[in-house]
């Protein structure tokens, strides 16, 4: 199970794998937006050939992205056989039955937000695949700074982020084993209904909690013996360097951008 | 609201930090471990953030939350949208008004419970949902009612049980006493 948590990450070297992460978690926010703003096919073609780009240029194999989609599969065709189904009127009409349509109109939206689920899932796999957890961890922190005007304490979440990502794997890790403990004293883990599963969850969830919790005084306690007081006026060791290449991807994007309002005619 | 005016973020000390950053690895963890038959899933990071907005507040539950969404979210590969980071941040508020500084008692769980379901499973997971993939509403909402029906109340169960289990009390008195 930590494989499929951590694991995602494919440690290739490629354009994508050595941006800046800020770079990239803006990049792939601000993707989002771009898909929402095409309506018609020119639109979507300029997209899934950006899209396809930026794939190619990762160097990573299509299948990761397809096992991306896997998850989402039942959401997506239900959105698509409902939008089929029951769109407004519009266009031809192919088909008709009670209060049923198949119309142009719903054919062509069904195909629309099938691609749009694609590279929505698309971007935001290859966002996890080319970037190390730690890496968008620093990158979220960087890109959190402005909200210390609002008073959110910045440096102090960055720094519980650190420590809950440096101890992902542990407590995986420690999981397994209360499992692998519980199960040999004979709880059945994910056997029986809905309400028998849940209750047996609960001789996993508790000592996770409590060793958690240990973890925590072991760890605060050696911080404080480290000089740690508190996360404001520290300096810092991890520093992202803006590059080259970062400013590239953003022309490029502007670019698309450029296409896409011209095809949508503003 | 009374329970948000009384926080303005304190100073934390080490341990309550530490012990936030443990929690939301265990958030990240737990959401590995779903329970599941043929038609619906059910996750156990209610739970987890439950237990955050006791300890720590509204004003942390609800950094906290929106922090283990998006990383979580980021770090799975799924789509990120901010829909659904708004989602956390309202239901780690909801328990935190209801179980910040408060004795936990069946009634308070059941209210706060379902008004996250209501609220947030139902109102704006759904209305995400309609926004980003133009899911149709009446297509959606009747399965996701079917499938709150179901799980609501293992989770009120659930809720009770940890929250009042003798060994949350105990870690709960062991970071008073040490903060």
């Amino acid at each position: 199970m930590s494989k499929f948590l951590f694991g995602r990450y494919l440690p290739l070297d490629s354009i994508v794998h050595r941006l800046d992460p800020r770079n990239k978690l803006m990049l792939s926010f601000c993707y989002i937006i771009l898909v929402f703003l095409a309506n018609n096919w020119l639109s979507y073609v300029i997209l899934i050939a950006f899209t396809l780009g930026a794939i190619r240029a990762s160097t990573i194999r299509l299948g990761f992205f397809l096992r991306g989609i896997r998850p989402l599969i039942w959401l997506i065709l239900f959105t698509v056989a409902l939008q089929l189904l029951f769109s407004p009127a519009g266009g031809h009409v192919y088909w008709h039955w009670a209060f049923i349509n198949i119309t142009q109109f719903g054919v062509i939206n069904a195909g629309y937000i099938f691609i749009r689920f694609l590279l929505i899932i698309m971007m935001s796999t290859l966002l996890t695949l080319s970037t190390q957890p730690l890496d968008i961890a620093t990158g979220l922190a960087s890109l959190m700074k402005p909200l210390r005007w609002v008073k959110v304490p910045v440096d102090t979440l960055a720094m519980m982020l650190s420590i809950a990502l440096r101890f992902v794997p542990t407590l995986m890790d420690e999981a397994q084993k209360i499992m692998n403990a519980q199960r040999a004293r004979g709880v059945d883990f994910g056997e029986g209904g809905l309400f028998k599963q849940a209750k047996s969850l609960l001789p996993l969830m508790v000592p996770l909690f409590m060793s958690a919790f240990n973890r925590a005084e072991d760890l605060s306690i050696a911080m404080e013996a480290r000089g740690y007081q508190d996360s404001d006026h520290r300096s810092q060791y991890r520093i992202l360097t803006w590059q080259r290449r970062d400013t590239v991807t953003w022309v490029l994007f502007a670019v698309g951008l450029a296409l896409i309002l011209i095809c949508r005619r503003w | 609201m009374k329970t948000m005016a009384r926080t303005q973020l304190p100073k934390l000390d080490t341990l309550s930090m530490v012990t936030m950053g443990l929690l939301m690895a265990v958030q990240l963890v737990v959401s590995r471990f779903t329970i599941s038959n043929q038609f619906m899933r059910l996750s156990f990071t209610f739970l987890v953030a439950a237990l955050l907005a006791k300890w720590f507040g509204p004003w942390w539950g609800m950094m906290t939350a929106a922090l283990v969404d998006i990383v979580g979210t980021l770090m799975t590969g799924g789509p990120y949208f901010v829909g659904f980071t708004i989602s956390a941040i309202v239901g780690s508020l909801i328990y935190a008004l209801f179980f910040y500084r408060q004795p936990i008692t069946w009634w308070r769980i059941i209210v706060a419970q379902l008004l996250v379901v209501v609220l947030v499973n139902i109102g704006l997971n759904s209305e995400w949902l309609v926004i980003m993939y133009h899911t149709p509403l009446w297509g959606i909402l009747p399965v996701r009612l079917m499938k709150e029906a179901v799980t609501t109340p293992i989770q009120i169960v659930l809720l009770y049980v940890v929250l009042k289990s003798h060994v949350i009390q105990n870690l709960e008195h062991r970071l008073k006493t040490k903060a």
